[in-house]
């Protein structure tokens, strides 16, 4: 089977997936306390690594810009620049990569190893959807955190943006407050939730696809992990170029 | 017109993955209160056929009976009533990691909305009947091989079901071990009246299986009885896999009287 075929069934497939678990997602029974209980492993569990990503690329992109915009006088917009690019894109990006790593591929490895080792049948065989009862739960559980921790690593960005301008530029925290308050409108703020909860809703399918996909055993299970964080990654990154110009056109430049 | 006297019935059942033929119109039978005890080589089908009763996959042609109702064409949500009246004990025990012990034989009940003081004592009683009381706390990462299978069918008895289905459950088990779990399935057949299929290539399985029954003495006590040679258990047959097809069918005795060499070949090599 050539590359377009295969390429072709698995969007089949993962159209199907999607299908299963809207019907699934209305009809009880729900799983309530599993959508919960996901929200804190896959979300709660990821805040680490969001906090240090959005602090550091903050402080980076101050750093990197602060020569540049002192050379046409315009150091004082620092903070909008930071604000701007990480509500824009950074922020969204960065996590939706992040989670993709980290989440993504721990959701693939999960169903993966509990197809390979048959849990997934005898669920069946005990009478539970395992759509319902994996599926739908993370699902829920990503497209709900990934813009909660979106917000939290644009909030941790612009802070470490500040320390990076005081710190190496010299400049004023209410300067650099000011500017950044600037570009934190209603339009920027929808923008830039929009993005990841598309990405939480493509990391987690690609996950589960993946992971309920897996043939060949303990190997295949390495094989769905590493493609679903590959998969989900080129997704994310494509997405966003597709999204950025709707978002431009529709929110922040009509 | 699905007759009533099996409980699970294939007629002329094909399934094929692509361009490997698992099962060419397999036709058989099991009668209430039968153990149906299905041999073959490694990737003949075997387990298949357990999957083709639970309907976690669906034949390419023919018609499957489970307790006088037509699944062949039953979607996954009626499919869900028809499994309560199935239990599958899993090859490796198939036990949910991040539970335990006692939560996973609670499994179903759970599922079914049971209220938790009713789940305490069934999930007692089959832990029980399967000698494990004490494992009661464990996560499955520290069980034995042998205790994993018991918690298995533990699992798979939960809701008293008529019908079980064995995958391979010896597999890669010594033989005291083995024989316990084989002495578990006599008990159901003969003190609980369940109909099975049990899918095994052990020699050693299929003796017991054959020639051993289970009866309660006065006492309540479980004896352990030998058919002999002036009677012959009639409550398990065989059927034997090949290529596809069911080149057998029949007793224990009738199997060993068998002259297909593949038969042979398959007592002989396995002795």
């Amino acid at each position: 089977m050539n590359l377009i075929v295969r390429g072709i069934i698995q969007i089949q497939e993962i159209t199907l997936l999607i299908g299963r678990v809207l019907r699934g997602i209305f009809r009880p029974p729900l799983y309530l306390g599993e959508m919960v209980r996901q929200m804190d492993i896959l979300g709660f569990g990821s805040l680490t690594i969001i906090l240090l990503t959005g602090f550091f690329t903050g402080a980076v992109l101050a750093l990197n810009t602060g020569n540049t915009l002192q050379k046409f006088g315009v150091e004082s917009v620092a903070g909008q620049l930071v604000a701007t690019s990480l509500i824009r894109e950074l922020g969204p990006v960065l996590t939706a990569l992040m989670l993709a790593g980290r989440v993504g591929s721990g959701i693939a490895a999960e169903l993966g190893s509990m197809l390979v080792s048959e849990q997934i049948d005898a669920m069946r065989a005990l009478g539970t959807d395992p759509i319902k009862k994996l599926v739908a739960p993370r699902i829920v559980a990503l497209v709900t955190m990934a813009p909660a921790l979106t917000v939290i690593c644009d909030m941790v960005g612009v802070l470490g943006g500040l320390l990076a301008a005081i710190t190496f530029q010299g400049q004023a925290s209410s300067v650099y407050m000011a500017s950044a308050k600037e570009a934190v409108t209603y339009n920027e703020i929808l923008g830039g939730l929009i993005k990841p909860t598309v990405f939480g809703f493509l990391i987690a399918i690609i996950g589960c696809y993946k992971g309920l996909s897996t043939t060949g055993g303990t190997v295949g299970v390495g094989r769905s992990t590493t493609q679903s964080v590959v998969i989900a990654s080129i997704l994310i990154i494509a997405v966003d170029f597709l999204l950025s110009k709707v978002i431009l056109s529709l929110l922040l430049e009509p | 017109m699905a007759t009533k006297l099996s409980a699970i019935e294939f007629r002329d059942v094909s399934l094929a993955f692509g361009e490997r033929v698992i099962l060419d119109r397999v036709s058989f039978g099991v009668r209430y209160g039968e153990s149906k005890v299905v041999m073959g080589g490694s990737g003949m089908g075997k387990s298949t056929v357990l999957r083709l009763v639970l309907g976690l996959i669906k034949p390419d042609a023919g018609r499957i009976i489970v307790d006088g109702e037509d699944i062949t064409d039953y979607n996954e949500e009626q499919m869900m009533t028809v499994r309560r009246k199935i239990g599958m004990v899993f090859q490796e025990g198939a036990l949910f990691d991040s539970l335990s012990v006692y939560d996973n034989v609670a499994y179903r009940l759970r599922e079914q909305r049971v209220a938790e003081p009713e789940i305490e004592p069934v999930v007692m009683r089959m832990l029980k009947f399967v000698d494990l009381e004490d494992a009661v706390d464990k996560m499955p990462n520290e069980l034995s091989g042998g205790m994993r299978r018991r918690v298995g069918i533990a699992r798979a008895l939960v809701g008293s079901p008529k019908i079980i289905l064995y995958d391979e459950p010896t597999a890669g088990l010594d033989p005291i071990t083995a024989r316990t779990i084989c002495e578990l399935a006599l008990k159901l057949r003969d003190l609980e009246e369940v109909s099975s299929i049990f899918v095994t290539h052990r020699l050693q399985d299929i003796e017991v299986l054959a020639s051993e029954y289970v009866v309660r003495d006065d006492f309540g006590n479980l004896i352990f009885e030998h058919e002999g040679d002036k009677m012959c258990l009639i409550n398990t047959k065989f059927i034997m896999l090949k290529d596809g097809n069911v080149i057998f069918s029949g007793s224990d005795e009738e199997m060993r009287n068998s002259g297909h060499p593949y038969i042979r070949k398959f007592l002989d090599h396995e002795r």
